[in-house]
């Protein structure tokens, strides 16, 4: 029964097959639907605007003197504690764990954004 | 996420103030990725934040920057640790995280204001019964 009915219903079925040959790389790329990353990546912008956000919303921070390239150390007046627990607070803000070798190396505005753009879970 | 502190053994003794130094920041770390877990045990978010929480532990660690000799920076990290599982695996109740971590401090609660003036000891009274 449930195999007449299904040669029955195949033989039925035409799928139009030029339409999934149109799907190129590009196409591909560009479109997948059911992948957990890669559509979502951020722009630039909103990275930056995020970074800065999170850290002029540091306690210690005069919210007046960040920018795009401040260092944290050097320009705001941190201590290495506040740096971590700046990069704590991108990792939440982002949604991301960032391994110790990296996260040592943060220690500027323009670094964060760097890593956080080429990030590809970041969200 | 509690698996996460849950099995830590205590390490060897820390042989440089470097080594030491860099335990310290990665314990501040996973004391940082524990702050949602917790949140959500104790049902704290209607009282602190995320970031309060981070400043709060910051300041803990901040309260100790003055020691130099790693042996002791080690006990300190292992009282801290001890602490954190304790925390995270729901021995303690929501009034010993709020009035031990939360309250009397003038950054989260600036109500406090009120009760400044009069002696030291009732000063220290308000302020919280743990030391």
């Amino acid at each position: 029964m449930a195999s007449a009915l299904r040669s029955a219903i195949l033989r039925h079925i035409r799928v139009p097959v030029t339409h999934s040959l149109a799907l190129n790389g590009s196409r591909l790329a560009s479109a997948r639907s059911m992948s957990s990353h890669g559509d979502d990546h951020l722009d630039k912008q909103t990275v930056i605007d995020r970074v800065l956000d999170v850290v002029k919303s540091f306690p210690k921070v005069d919210p007046s003197k960040v920018t795009p390239d401040v260092h944290f150390q050097k320009d705001l007046g941190l201590d290495s504690l506040d740096n971590v627990e700046i990069v704590m607070a991108l990792e939440e803000e982002f949604k991301l764990e960032i391994p110790d070798k990296e996260a040592d190396k943060i220690d500027s505005c323009h670094l964060a954004i760097e890593y956080i753009h080429n990030h590809p879970m970041a969200s | 996420m509690a698996s996460t502190v849950k099995y830590v053994r205590v390490s060897p003794n820390s042989a440089s103030l470097e080594e030491a130094r860099r335990r310290v920041f990665d314990f501040f770390k996973t004391a940082c990725r524990s702050i949602p877990t917790i949140m959500e045990i104790y049902n704290i978010d209607d009282v602190v934040t995320p970031t309060q929480l981070r400043s709060i532990v910051a300041s803990e660690i901040r309260k100790n920057s003055h020691i130099s000799n790693p042996k002791v920076i080690d006990m300190l990290l292992f009282k801290g640790t001890e602490e954190l599982n304790n925390i995270v695996e729901h021995s303690k109740q929501r009034h010993h995280i709020l009035g031990q971590y939360v309250l009397g401090r003038p950054e989260i609660t600036p109500d406090s204001a009120t009760k400044e003036q009069g002696s030291e000891y009732l000063k220290n009274f308000f302020r919280s019964n743990y030391f």
